[in-house]
């Protein structure tokens, strides 16, 4: 079982044995690929201490002297902690730094609320230039990472903290053009569930059984807004969009505001996280049951569209 | 290089400066006369290189205190790496020129404004060149209000730690801050030592005395470790009208009186 990181980190270790203007920064974060990384390349390497907002900071420096840069850290520090200086370095500068977030949602049940990222992707959607992309399976981060290191530019990667299960049909050349996966035939009757990232799984597993009524769209690439999406789905009026995170300003905010820029003014409900701080323990399934995300909970959601 | 030169180039950029000032009537005039001759030691004092083609610079200076970035500008024309033109139509037609500089500007090496990054970026360009055995070398001017910011103790640590010796932080001590004087608002002193705590070798100057700013960047030019130059400032340098007045942090309105006082101070 491969987490994302290992999978995103040894993409990188293969094009730095090529290529010798890549450096991979941490905030004090691992993963099992990063002891090779480290190991085998350690002049490409840079422990930046539990400093997320340096770690920008010196990053920018390394992109301005046109190294590709890689910024590792844990996802609720690296996104709010060291906002500002995502803006000032890559956003103001347009500077090719990859900010590969690990631990989204309530990836780090029980720690609490202060590890949880259930703001990271409203808050990084806002920072102008920047590309998201919320992997749901090994293949598409695999595909993530090659882009990265071919095409360089200003992205935040989120990546789960969990292992995730791979998606069949597997992800193709065309669909990651495209910045999504339908799965599913689509026809005017059905329901379309938007997600991405690990709870893209859970609405698959809730709605798997009633494959006449609903079809998933896995929206691995929110932004930019894939182009082609609101064309390939018209026929659909009603839109389910399913995230961990907090509601102001999840993937549904995302979704309309794609859609409505295309013309493409569907009913769209949303199913989030609420909106309070969540203290409880119980593990990471517990709480989404428990938050509204649950299996039932989604299916509720998705009937009220009748 | 003639001190007595440098001292004359620092003074005739005041009074160019103040003449923008005059047009634009914005900027930083407080924070821009109190480093005047820091940016002239670095460039004219030749510690900063030229490229062979001199059309850009080798070594990088980083204004971390973006507020007063444009006291680059008449530096860099006279380099030519801004044109007369862009320089002359700065405040009286359409111009690339602004208060806080940014990389569209040439010869800028960072778009700065937002306090206490440039330190971190610094140590990045530091960092890239020696792992390339390149002997570019960065110069990162901070002003001490830049302390307050916790990235800045960030950077210094990684700095420290790599031994960043084509490095040199310059921190503009000029005592005030927008709500008075730093040591009444949030005290910072004694800034050599908490510098030298973290074992960075800190040297302390007059920041408008250009023997002793020579003298200060020579040592750190050759020094086998990070350096830090402590130049201590006056706010406002040049002018009884600004001098230690917290209130010329921003440009403000003056009389015509003013004017042509400050004008005869600045000759």
């Amino acid at each position: 079982m491969k987490l994302q990181r290992d999978i995103f980190i040894k993409e990188i270790i293969k094009k730095m044995e090529k290529d010798k203007n890549i450096f991979f920064l941490s905030a004090d974060f691992g993963a099992a690929a990063l002891d090779e990384l480290r190991e085998r390349f350690p002049e490409n390497f840079i422990h930046c201490g539990i400093s997320e907002q340096a770690m920008l900071d010196v990053a920018s420096g390394l992109a301005l002297e046109k190294n590709k840069v890689f910024v590792y850290a844990m996802a609720p520090f690296l996104s709010l902690r060291a906002i500002e200086q995502a803006k000032c370095g890559a956003g103001l500068m347009n500077l090719p730094i990859c900010m590969i977030s690990v631990g989204i949602g309530l990836g780090y049940a029980d720690a609490g609320p202060t590890h949880y990222a259930n703001e990271d992707f409203s808050c990084f959607r806002s920072v102008v230039g920047s590309s998201i992309y919320t992997p749901a399976d090994n293949e598409s981060t695999k595909l993530i990472a090659k882009e990265m290191l071919e095409k360089p530019k200003f992205s935040y990667v989120r990546l789960d903290r969990e292992h995730l299960k791979d998606l069949e049909p597997k992800i193709n050349q065309k669909d990651y053009k495209n910045g999504y996966q339908i799965l599913g035939k689509i026809k005017k009757q059905k329901t379309a569930i938007i997600s991405h990232g690990k709870i893209l799984h859970n609405c698959i597993e809730a709605f798997k059984n009633d494959k006449n009524k609903y079809i998933l769209i896995n929206l691995f690439k929110a932004k930019p807004f894939p182009k082609n999406l609101a064309k390939d789905v018209k026929k659909i009026n009603n839109f389910l969009v399913v995230d961990e995170q907090s509601p102001s300003g999840s993937l549904s905010s995302c979704v309309f505001e794609g859609f409505s820029e295309s013309g493409f003014f569907p009913k769209i409900i949303s199913s989030s996280l609420p909106e309070e701080y969540i203290f409880d323990n119980g593990g990471r399934e517990y709480l989404l049951n428990k938050y509204g995300l649950s299996k039932k909970d989604l299916l509720k959601r998705a009937k009220k569209f009748k | 290089m003639k001190i007595n030169n440098l001292e004359e180039i620092a003074k005739k950029y005041r009074r160019e400066m103040f003449e923008k000032f005059l047009l634009t009537k914005t900027g930083h005039p407080g924070s821009i006369f109190s480093m005047m001759e820091i940016a002239v030691s670095l460039y004219h004092g030749e510690f900063v290189r030229l490229k062979e083609n001199k059309k850009e610079f080798k070594d990088k200076v980083l204004i971390s205190k973006g507020h007063a970035t444009s006291t680059l500008y008449p530096i860099l024309r006279d380099f030519g790496i801004i044109s007369k033109k862009e320089w002359d139509s700065w405040g009286v037609k359409k111009s690339k020129l602004r208060i806080f500089g940014n990389t569209s500007i040439p010869g800028i090496n960072i778009t700065s404004g937002s306090l206490g990054h440039c330190i971190g970026a610094g140590a990045g360009m530091a960092i890239s060149y020696k792992k390339n055995n390149q002997d570019n070398k960065v110069y990162v001017v901070i002003s001490e209000g830049e302390l307050y910011e916790g990235s800045t103790w960030e950077a210094l640590l990684l700095a420290k730690h790599r031994n960043l010796n084509n490095l040199t932080i310059i921190i503009d001590v000029n005592s005030l801050i927008i709500l008075g004087n730093t040591s009444d608002c949030l005290n910072l002193d004694p800034i050599k030592k908490k510098m030298e705590g973290l074992d960075i070798k800190t040297l302390e100057v007059d920041g408008h005395n250009i023997n002793q700013l020579v003298d200060a960047l020579k040592n750190t030019d050759e020094s086998n470790e990070i350096s830090c130059i402590i130049a201590k400032t006056v706010k406002g340098k040049g002018s009884s009208i600004m001098e230690n007045k917290k209130n010329w942090h921003y440009w403000s309105p003056m009389t015509d009186e003013e004017i042509n006082k400050t004008r005869l101070e600045l000759k």
